[in-house]
């Protein structure tokens, strides 16, 4: 659907419009007193709806990630929030499926989770990744910037333990955790795990299987 | 009749409170049909629609802004910071949801060959790299190609990209050729990158890209028509 969209963008958008135009001239016939509550009508809900369009547009793109992962998940079902799912099949095999997965690399395999950090913060495990490159990206639903990363570049290729705390949560992390704090209550989490090639597609896998969340103290 | 209702017995209701008027069904009906009719209706449809077109068309002149291209390859670098402005943001969010930063990764896409003209799969191309001109990364880079989208297409190989791992056969002078076309070419399999048989568009990656890609000194070679023989 959304594919269809962006492909047809704009002979969908002409015919809308023509279709605005045929509504406008229609009224139009019965003088200003018939056009001017829907031109009032618009001018109002086009002032208000296209700042409000911007301003929320990283919340919209980041809350159909949201959908995609605890809805219908990649393959697995739905992928319950505060823990991680890791993808077992390349990007490739989604090709021509319309799939969000057929937009990626087949070069990682992906992760993806969501994270609800309200109540309790979640700790992420990472193993030792023996040098292989692997990232997992924090992304803020409110504005779709990354606030953080776990990976080779930003932590090292060692095991460790993280925890995933909300903006302003007061507990007290436990040693032995790097804490990262959320801007908000909520992150959504993509990782990518390289994987160099079909055979190397095993050894990936069951690295990106030991990228592990819970929730603290479960 | 119609003045009965107004007045009631003194005994259930104190002097000078007047009682509220009720909201008949007719009285609904009589606003949701002005509602209907006066056009307030395709007004709100019509200024909502072209609020979201408005929106579209304002990210769009933004993407502009901070869409860096060279020879055709569009790279955004500002993408996925916390420091961006609402803007930005929303720019970002339309043209690369979830991407990563750009010192994780760098992507560059096209659409159009050196001559301007769109991609087409019909054609052949080729994608030279000077001798040390692979795009310099810490853990790796490919090239996929994809419909005019971004999404990939099924072909009659596995072969969807090419990459460091793909043992590109450098020229006698260093430099490698990446082969683009539909069907594999005669003994440039090796370099071969299948292309999709209709317009199609390039994404170059580059993990953890190198200090040239950062700064942006580093230009990924135009794609280049092969000259009909």
């Amino acid at each position: 659907m959304n594919r269809l969209i962006l492909k047809y963008g704009y002979p969908i958008t002409a015919v809308i419009l023509l279709i605005f135009v045929w509504v406008i001239a229609q009224r139009a016939t019965g003088g200003w007193a018939a056009l001017a509550p829907l031109v009032i009508a618009a001018v109002i809900v086009w002032a208000v709806g296209a700042p409000a369009f911007i301003w929320f547009w990283p919340r919209i793109t980041v809350n159909g990630f949201r959908r995609a992962i605890v809805r219908r998940g990649f393959g697995g079902g739905p992928i319950p929030v505060n823990t991680l799912y890791a993808e077992p099949r390349r990007s490739s095999a989604s090709a021509s499926t319309g799939s969000l997965m057929g937009t990626g690399t087949d070069d990682v395999l992906y992760i993806a989770g969501w994270f609800e950090l309200g109540e309790r913060p979640v700790v992420v495990h990472v193993p030792e990744m023996t040098g292989r490159y692997f990232s997992l990206q924090f992304t803020d639903p409110s504005t779709g910037a990354n606030f953080a990363y776990i990976g080779t570049r930003a932590t090292g290729s060692a095991a460790g333990d993280f925890l995933i705390t909300a903006a302003g949560w007061a507990g007290q992390a436990p040693s032995g955790l790097t804490r990262i704090q959320a801007p908000g209550r909520s992150a959504l989490v993509i990782g990518r795990v390289f994987v160099a090639d079909q055979e190397d597609q095993p050894a990936a896998y069951g690295l990106a299987q030991q990228i592990t969340a819970a929730p603290l103290g479960s | 009749m119609k003045a009965h209702r107004h007045t009631q017995p003194a005994h259930k209701r104190p002097q000078g409170v007047p009682r509220p008027r009720r909201c008949s069904v007719r009285d609904v009906a009589g606003i949701l049909g002005w509602i209907v009719h006066s056009g307030v209706v395709q007004g709100v449809i019509i200024g909502a629609t072209l609020a979201f077109l408005t929106a579209v068309v304002v990210m769009n002149l933004v993407l502009r802004r901070i869409t860096r291209t060279v020879d055709g390859w569009a790279s955004i670098p500002a993408c996925g910071r916390p420091e961006n402005g609402v803007l930005v943001r929303a720019a970002c969010a339309k043209a690369l949801p979830g991407v990563n930063v750009f010192e994780e990764a760098a992507y560059w896409t096209t659409t159009r060959d050196a001559a301007g003209h769109r991609l087409d799969g019909t054609k052949t191309y080729v994608l030279r790299f000077p001798a040390g001109q692979l795009p310099p990364n810490a853990a790796f880079w490919s090239l996929t190609a994809t419909d005019t989208v971004g999404y990939m297409v099924a072909g009659s190989t596995d072969r969807h990209s090419v990459d460091d791992r793909s043992g590109l056969t450098p020229g006698a002078d260093g430099s490698v050729e990446v082969v683009l076309q539909a069907t594999p070419p005669p003994g440039h399999e090796q370099n071969w990158l299948p292309i999709p048989n209709a317009r199609f568009k390039l994404m170059l990656r580059a993990y953890l890209p190198g200090p040239a890609v950062i700064d942006g000194t580093y230009h990924v070679p135009p794609v280049v028509e092969a000259s009909v023989a």
